[in-house]
């Protein structure tokens, strides 16, 4: 294909782009056929694998989740008896409850750790540098590495159980307890990612001008003040953005759950898209999982647009 | 008032005491914390750094020791050292094969999805031709719907393709990147229009173009971009797990998370996760600034 496209564009050797004047018009046009050959040849690959990939399966999983398809047989129309199913279903109301849950706790802790972390290493002293790479290495670990060792943190003899002891707070296992286990999967997401935020937050707090907060010192603002009415105000678009994405994280956790807790124990860690995956690709109810997954995409849109409605009014 | 200017970023002078009669003889200057202050939060860093730092410390000391009975805070005493639990991981279990796959998986995603992206950012940036909005804003819309609700018709496809335990099965949908392509799009539209044309005027053939005008200009971009669709198929965990389901497609991620299924020892789980991690951590601390824009850019971790 490479070739072909080189054979014809060699053809429009000298041409030029049109001016927008109005007497090379017809010029124009013919040139932008040229153009638009060359545009619509340099997007086809990509295009093609949207549409294989991306845009058919959307709709596919749309008109799926009206089906009762199973790999190797035969897909009938349901019409809403998956989403009824769904409806009576209380394992979805738990794995729902869950996430909703998991994403109210995370997603509101791990930004006010990073925000912490991004005003503690804001100005340059000797070994920010060293700090910012620490702190950001969770970041680039892969969450089925950060779950197997978590597994060992949490476990009923671990440091956490010990740390928990000493502080004469609930110890044990938290992963496998019940009321705890979400808590415990909360902690991996803050450490994994808190240093995405606090870099995001710390690019935006470089750009407030020193000036600014020093003329508020020098008129008596005290650090509060100065965060509330100079800080924050700043920060609030970085604060959105890390909010929506953080959001959509939690949303769709997964592999730690995977990894720690299989949804256990007694579904207190089943979330979304776990459940999604164990439908799918356990019990092969791949119409069921459909379901599920266009009901995710639903909650993902109404956050959204309540986020969007809330936060990103006031900027 | 007299106050210093610094650029942002760079520590804030002290304002002069003389000039501010309220602030004379108060040492507390939260720009420039006193003593106390500088090393309160020099504790308080210092105390974070580790406990981020512990799972990794952990992780590879407990990979080294002895098969037996784990205990805290005792068996994190780095005294005596064993690879048994490497012999044992290299013995039974493939790992060398996922550490390929994984390579096979990263490395091959990541040139096409530059290739392609860049190929399609340059047309959506540079040119103008039919569908081309409409082609734009669709591919923007796919940023909306969460990639977990096309796993399951995308699977169907790959399978009716008996793409299931294959290469191509494995890398081919990941490659519809729409970020990528927003990305290079974003970025090549802030080139001038200039150079592309000069280049026109000489004579040059579209593809000439692309490769010595256009390509030359985005390697920022190629590097940052790169690195972040390199980590997100490293870390991919959800469709290498329903995708490679004989034990010789597994990647690190599910081949890892398949020995913590197969209830090995620990100290050989860990063996596994030290395996996983030390590719990426060593490309971490070569190319830290490009990782971090890389990450920060492109928004979502895999």
């Amino acid at each position: 294909m490479a070739n072909v496209s080189d054979d014809w564009a060699g053809s429009r050797r000298g041409t030029r782009r049109a001016e927008p004047d109005r007497p090379q018009q017809r010029r124009a046009r013919r040139v932008n056929w040229r153009e638009a050959r060359s545009g619509l040849l340099f997007v086809l690959p990509c295009f093609l694998l949207f549409v294989v990939f991306r845009f058919g399966p959307a709709i596919a999983g749309g008109v799926l989740a009206f089906t009762d398809y199973a790999i190797g047989g035969e897909a009938h129309w349901k019409g809403l008896a998956n989403f009824r199913r769904l409806v009576d279903d209380p394992t979805f109301w738990s794995a729902l409850r869950v996430t909703v849950i998991y994403t109210v706790l995370a997603v509101p802790l791990t930004m006010a750790v990073a925000l912490g972390m991004a005003l503690l290493v804001r100005r340059s002293f000797r070994g920010t540098k060293l700090l910012r790479s620490i702190f950001f290495l969770p970041v680039v670990t892969s969450l089925v590495l950060a779950g197997v060792i978590f597994t060992w943190v949490f476990s009923a003899n671990g440091p956490w159980s010990s740390l928990m002891r000493l502080l004469g707070l609930p110890h044990g296992s938290w992963i496998a307890d019940s009321r705890l286990v979400i808590p415990a999967l909360v902690l991996v997401s803050v450490w994994s990612r808190f240093g995405y935020g606090m870099l995001i937050l710390l690019a935006r707090l470089q750009d407030i001008p020193t000036e600014l907060e020093e003329a508020a010192l020098t008129d008596g603002a005290g650090p509060v003040q100065r965060f509330r009415h100079i800080v924050l105000p700043h920060l609030r678009p970085a604060l959105f953005f890390v909010a929506v994405i953080e959001t959509t994280v939690s949303f769709q956790v997964f592999d730690t759950v995977y990894v720690m807790t299989s949804g256990g124990p007694v579904r207190a860690s089943y979330t979304l898209v776990f459940a999604l995956y164990d439908q799918g690709f356990h019990y092969f109810d791949l119409g069921y999982a459909s379901a599920i997954g266009l009901a995710l995409f639903v909650m993902t849109l109404i956050v959204a647009l309540i986020q969007r409605s809330t936060l990103g009014r006031q900027q | 008032m007299s106050l210093t200017s610094a650029p942002p970023g760079t520590r804030a002078r002290p304002t002069d005491d003389a000039a501010h009669p309220r602030r004379r003889g108060w040492r507390y200057r939260p720009l420039r914390p006193g003593r106390a202050g500088t090393a309160a939060r020099a504790v308080f860093l210092a105390v974070a750094a580790l406990v981020t730092l512990f799972p990794f410390y952990a992780m590879v000391v407990l990979s080294f020791r002895p098969t037996g009975p784990v205990t805290f805070p005792r068996s994190l005493w780095p005294w005596p050292l064993s690879t048994e639990a490497y012999h044992q991981l290299l013995g039974a279990q493939n790992v060398l094969r996922w550490t390929l796959n994984t390579l096979v998986y990263a490395v091959v995603s990541v040139v096409a999805v530059l290739l392609l992206s860049s190929l399609a950012g340059y047309a959506f940036a540079k040119k103008r031709f039919p569908g081309k909005e409409t082609m734009f804003w669709s591919f923007l819309a796919m940023l909306m719907v969460p990639y977990q609700i096309t796993l399951i018709p995308t699977f169907i496809i790959i399978a009716k393709a008996n793409g299931v335990d294959t290469y191509w099965g494995l890398i081919l949908p990941s490659l519809a990147n729409a970020q990528a392509v927003f990305l290079m799009r974003q970025f090549i539209q802030t080139l001038p229009d200039s150079l592309f044309e000069a280049a026109r005027l000489d004579g040059c053939s579209e593809l000439r173009v692309y490769r010595t005008i256009v390509l030359p200009l985005i390697r920022p971009i190629l590097v940052t971009l790169g690195i972040f669709v390199f980590l997100w198929h490293w870390n991919d965990f959800l469709w290498p797990l329903v995708i490679g389901q004989s034990e010789s497609m597994r990647t690190l991620t599910t081949g890892v998370a398949s020995l913590q299924q197969q209830n090995v020892p620990l100290n050989m789980l860990l063996a596994g996760s030290v395996v996983a991690f030390v590719p990426i951590f060593l490309a971490y601390l070569m190319g830290q600034r490009y990782f971090a824009e890389g990450v920060t850019m492109s928004g979502i971790k895999g």
